[in-house]
Formats: C-alpha cells, sequence, structure tokens
C-alpha cells in the first residue's frame, strides 16, 4: 500500500504531464468507486445516481470558481457539501423503496441531473458547458497539474482511510447488517432509515469530493460527461474489483481508468467494451479481483465483505 | 386546436408507450425481474426494420415481421446469456447485467447505424398529409398506429387467455416450483417470456419509428417512459400498465404543447417520483403481483 502511494507521488517527477493527468483521474475515480461501494457493496442498496451526484459536485465546484471568483480551496469543500445535501435529499424519498423500485428513481434522478444540467442554461451554461482557468498554487512551488495530483492524493488517503474505519465501525456492520437482511437488522434495532441515510450521505460526499477534483484535473465541464457512461465506468470499477470491498474498489478505479487512458484510440467501442466486461465479471468472476486475490494470497482477510453466497 | 392536436399526439404515443409497458410487464410478472435492456431491445428492433426496409427496400409488412422475428431472437439471446446464468444469483446482480447488456447493444447500434445524435429517418407507412376526421386533424400514421397497437394488445390477452404457452406462463409467474411439479419446463417458459417480451418492444419500435425516428440513445429515454407507465398500474398490472402507457403519452403531450418541449422529456421522471413518493401501489391500488 505504502509503495502504491510512493509511486503516485513520484508521477509528476519522472513521468510528463500527461501520466500525471491520468494518475489524478485514477484517484478521483478511486474517491468515486469506493463511496459507490459504500452505498451499492455494503449496504446493499441498488444507486445508479452517483454519476449524477458526481456531476453536481463538479458543477457546483466550477460554478462557484466561474460565476462567484471563489478560491479552489473553499470551492472544493463546497461543492462537496452541495453534493452531500443532493444526494442525501434524493435518498429521502429513496428511503421507502427497496430492490428495483430504487434502482428505477435513482437511475430518472441520473437521466433528470443531466437534462437539469443541459436545459437549466442560466446557471449550468447549457449543452457547452464552461472552461475554468488552471488552479493557482502560488505560494508552493509546483506546476497546477502536479499540486493537484498531489491534493487529490491527499484526500483520496483520507477518504479511503475514513471508509476503512467507518465500515469497522459500528456503522459500518450496520451497512452490513442492511445488506444482508432488513427484516433481520430491524430487529435487532438497526434504525434503517438512518444507516441508509449515512451511507447515502456517505457516498455523495465521496461523490462530491470527486467531482471537485475533477474540476480541478479536467479543467472544463460539459454535461456529458455526466451521463450515463458514469454508470457502467463505475460499476465497472465497482464489480471488478470485488463488490463489497474497500480495497477491490480501489485497485478497480485505477485498473479502469488504466484500460479507459490506454484504450483512447478506441473510444467508439467504449460502451461495447466496459458494458461487456461488466457483464463477463457478473457472470464469470461476482468476486471480481479481490475475491482471487484471497486464493493467492494468505492470510488476506477482509472482514464484512460480501460472503461467498453469490459465488 | 392545439387541445385537439395534443390529445391526439398523446394518444399515439401513449398507445406505444403502453405496448413497450407490455413487454416489460410481461418478462416481470413471469421472471420477477426487470429487464433495464428492454429499451435497448425496442431500439434494435427498430433499426433492424430500418436496414431491412429503408436500406435493403424490402417492402414494409415483411421488414415488420422479420424485425419482430429479430427482436424474439435478441430476447431469446439475452435469456440464455444473462437471465439463465444469473437465475439464483441476487438481485443486484441481475439488474446490473441488464445494464450492462443495455450499454453493449447501445454500442454495437452505434458502431452499425450512426453516431451520437444523429437521427436516423424512417418514411412512414401511410399518406403523410392530415385527414380531418370532424374537427380535429389526425395524421393517417396515427390511426395506423393506434390501430395496431390496439390489435397487438388483444393478440397478447388472447394470447394469455386462450393458448397452452400463455397459460403456462401465468403459472410460472404464480409459482415457478409449483408450475415445474405439474410438468412445465419452467426454463423454457422463461426464454419464451424473454422473447416475447422483445418481440413486442420490436413491434413498438417499428411503429413508432416513422413518428419520432431513430437514435441508438433512443432505448434509455423509452425505457423510463415505459417504467411510468408500468409503476403508473401498479409493477405486475398488466391493464394497468396499458392505462400508464396512455397517461404517461398524454402527459407528455400535454407538457410539450403547454410548458415547453424540453420539459416532454422529463415528464417520465416527475411522474416515476411522485407515483413512488404519492402512491407506491401505483393508480389503482393493488398490492403488487410479486414482493420485490
Amino acid at each position: 500500500m505504502y509503495s502504491g502511494l510512493a509511486l503516485v507521488a513520484a508521477v509528476p517527477l519522472v513521468l510528463s504531464p500527461y501520466y500525471v493527468y491520468v494518475a489524478n483521474l485514477a484517484l478521483v475515480y478511486v474517491i468515486l468507486a469506493v463511496g459507490l461501494n459504500i452505498v451499492l457493496g455494503y449496504t446493499g442498496q441498488l444507486a445508479f445516481s452517483n454519476g449524477a451526484i458526481f456531476g453536481i459536485g463538479a458543477y457546483a465546484t466550477g460554478l462557484l470558481r466561474l460565476d462567484l471568483g471563489i478560491p479552489y480551496g473553499l470551492a472544493l469543500p463546497a461543492g462537496a457539501v452541495v453534493a452531500t445535501i443532493a444526494g442525501v435529499l434524493m435518498a429521502l424519498p429513496a428511503m421507502r423503496l427497496r430492490g428495483l423500485y430504487l434502482a428505477l428513481a435513482t437511475i430518472a434522478f441520473a437521466q433528470f441531473t443531466v437534462w437539469v444540467f443541459v436545459h437549466w442554461d442560466g446557471l449550468t451554461h447549457g449543452t457547452s458547458g464552461f472552461v475554468l482557468k488552471p488552479v493557482d498554487f502560488s505560494p508552493l512551488p509546483v506546476t497546477p497539474p502536479t499540486g493537484l495530483l498531489y491534493l487529490s492524493l491527499i484526500i483520496t488517503v483520507a477518504c479511503v482511510a475514513l471508509a476503512s474505519n467507518m465500515l469497522r465501525s459500528p456503522i459500518g456492520r450496520a451497512f452490513v447488517a442492511i445488506r444482508e437482511s432488513e427484516h433481520a437488522a430491524a430487529a435487532l434495532s438497526v434504525n434503517l432509515t438512518r444507516y441508509k441515510v449515512y451511507a447515502y450521505g456517505a457516498s455523495a460526499l465521496y461523490a462530491g469530493i470527486a467531482g471537485g477534483l475533477f474540476v480541478g484535473a479536467v479543467g472544463a465541464v460539459v454535461p456529458d460527461q455526466f451521463g450515463l457512461f458514469q454508470i457502467v465506468l463505475q460499476f465497472c470499477m465497482v464489480f471488478v474489483g470485488g463488490i463489497g470491498s474497500l480495497w477491490g474498489s480501489v485497485l478497480g478505479a485505477v485498473l479502469i481508468i488504466g484500460i479507459q487512458e490506454g484504450m483512447r484510440d478506441l473510444k467508439q467501442f467504449q460502451e461495447i467494451g466496459f458494458g461487456a466486461l461488466l457483464l463477463a465479471v457478473i457472470l464469470f468472476f461476482p468476486s471480481g479481483i479481490v475475491g482471487w486475490l484471497k486464493t493467492r494470497v494468505a492470510g488476506w482477510s477482509e472482514p464484512l465483505r460480501h460472503g461467498d453466497r453469490e459465488d | 386546436m392545439l387541445l385537439a392536436y395534443v390529445i391526439a399526439t398523446g394518444i399515439t404515443t401513449g398507445a406505444l408507450y403502453a405496448l413497450v409497458a407490455v413487454g416489460l410487464v410481461i418478462c416481470y410478472r413471469t421472471t420477477g425481474h426487470i429487464n433495464f435492456s428492454h429499451g435497448e431491445l425496442f431500439m434494435v428492433g427498430g433499426f433492424l426494420a430500418f436496414t431491412l426496409h429503408v436500406l435493403l427496400g424490402v417492402p414494409y409488412v415483411p421488414s415488420l415481421v422479420l424485425a419482430v422475428l429479430g427482436g424474439g431472437l435478441l430476447g431469446l439471446l439475452s435469456d440464455r446469456l444473462v437471465y439463465r446464468p444469473l437465475i439464483s444469483a441476487p438481485a443486484t446482480a441481475m439488474v446490473v447485467a441488464t445494464v450492462a447488456l443495455s450499454f453493449v447493444l447501445r454500442g454495437v447500434a452505434r458502431y452499425l447505424w450512426g453516431g451520437q445524435g444523429e437521427y436516423v429517418p424512417f418514411p412512414p407507412i401511410a399518406d403523410p398529409s392530415a385527414v380531418m376526421i370532424g374537427p380535429i386533424a389526425v395524421f393517417p400514421q396515427q390511426l395506423v398506429v393506434v390501430a395496431s397497437t390496439v390489435l397487438c394488445m388483444a393478440l397478447v390477452t388472447l394470447f394469455f387467455r386462450l393458448t397452452r404457452t400463455g397459460k403456462t406462463m401465468k403459472a410460472v409467474a404464480e409459482s415457478p416450483r409449483a408450475a415445474y411439479l405439474v410438468g412445465i419446463r419452467v426454463e423454457r417458459v422463461y426464454a419464451m417470456t424473454w422473447s416475447l417480451s422483445a418481440a413486442l418492444a420490436a413491434v413498438s419500435a417499428v411503429f413508432m419509428a416513422p413518428l419520432t425516428q431513430l437514435t441508438p440513445d433512443i432505448g434509455f429515454g423509452l425505457l423510463l417512459k415505459a417504467f411510468a407507465a408500468t409503476i403508473l398500474g401498479g409493477l405486475g398490472n398488466m391493464p394497468g400498465a396499458v392505462v400508464g402507457g396512455f397517461v404517461v403519452g398524454i402527459a407528455e403531450a400535454f407538457a410539450a404543447g403547454y410548458i415547453s418541449s424540453s420539459v416532454q422529456e422529463v415528464m417520465a421522471f416527475i411522474i416515476i417520483m411522485l407515483v413512488l413518493v404519492l402512491r407506491p401501489t401505483g393508480l389503482f391500488g393493488v398490492k403488487a403481483a410479486r414482493e420485490v
């Protein structure tokens, strides 16, 4: 794990700016995938809204910088707060829903959010989106991409550490109890509504932070970035890594971004490729990379993972 | 006159939504799962008809039949590829798998038939000039669509009432285990259900194509509209889904005519959210056929 951190930290020293950008993007998606896994893998709630919340975080951060001139250091947390509020507001009606109904409501919410990005011209700058000036780290001796990479690295480590601790705390155990059986969890006096709001809130916070970092890394925002393709991309990360495994999401996000960037020239096959990959993982390797690692690495244990009932 | 026009448009699109929704409900009732790639099955059916009719010059009726057969085959394929292997997996896996399938189908359609946002024109089956029915101007295409969808729905109803296959589907919907015990080949029934549902999607696509034209992205929006119709009628309730389809179609037409054409696109979302929050059992208040 430490060697992985050192590897990312060394990227700006040895590789070209393009790789700095890719490393940054990978970190952004690590945060997203970990957030999605909290709600999908640990709490067992089908939520297709993560890409939309990611977009809300990106738009909020970007618009605060662009239209109100708020510095990035403040716009980033403010954007994350806006995204969290949006996520919780969406979750409140969704609390009453389960299974298919929930999947439906969140998928409709994802479509609605993109519609708002496109049609609320006065706020969101419409279809063409907007471009931002590079983030200035002026007192520090780093170029904007390098500075952003280190910022993302610090925030990603904090997010993963927070998730790791939270998932091992009573909160995480409550999530898993809800996933395994809502009735049993309720019988054990787990407050279903409260813990579901926690799960959605945590994943929305992560998606919002990722959105803010994404705006910094990419420097431009257009509605298309947060469309349906986000669903297959993020679900690929969580499932390829191993659903219900924190480290699986980290590995999955890095791997998927690596594949996506490595195959830039084959962009028109992205939908087919990632769709087929997701399908193949669900059909043939339901426990993902981590499931395979568990059989290879002696003593690999990760409590509260998805059990073997899927296999 | 706007009102009459709005109502005529609403009924036409509503009829098509109802047909797509019926396909969704058939699949849900028998298998207990919502097929999230249903919209893409619709889209591919439409493009099959487009290839045959427009590109290859096959007459309309044979290309309709072939597109429906192709759609049914695709449904059969989805059953083999996705449904059957995951039948005992958690519901999450099934939902995500059908979502993944929808991306594959969309990507393939984009590769074969055109890129982002390009609409493929489809010539109307009927005379494109409007006729007057009393004071209301109606396009013959609309009449053809409404008549054919009503015919399709009648055929589906008769299929479930009269044929052995239809009855076995109802039996499996009631209880797969009991159906298995009395000698019904449950897996074969699932396969037939998937292909029937996909074939219905293809039929509606062939009727819809001349009215709305085709794009690889048409499927997802349509899926949401069919969902809205389905839950308006109460998930799993077939007559309810038909009524729901008409309600969604007319609501959209009113939104487009009186508010703004862009609002039309989110009517489905608004309806879904309102129903889920205010009346999750649907308009008719019947308990859902299956507990999810």
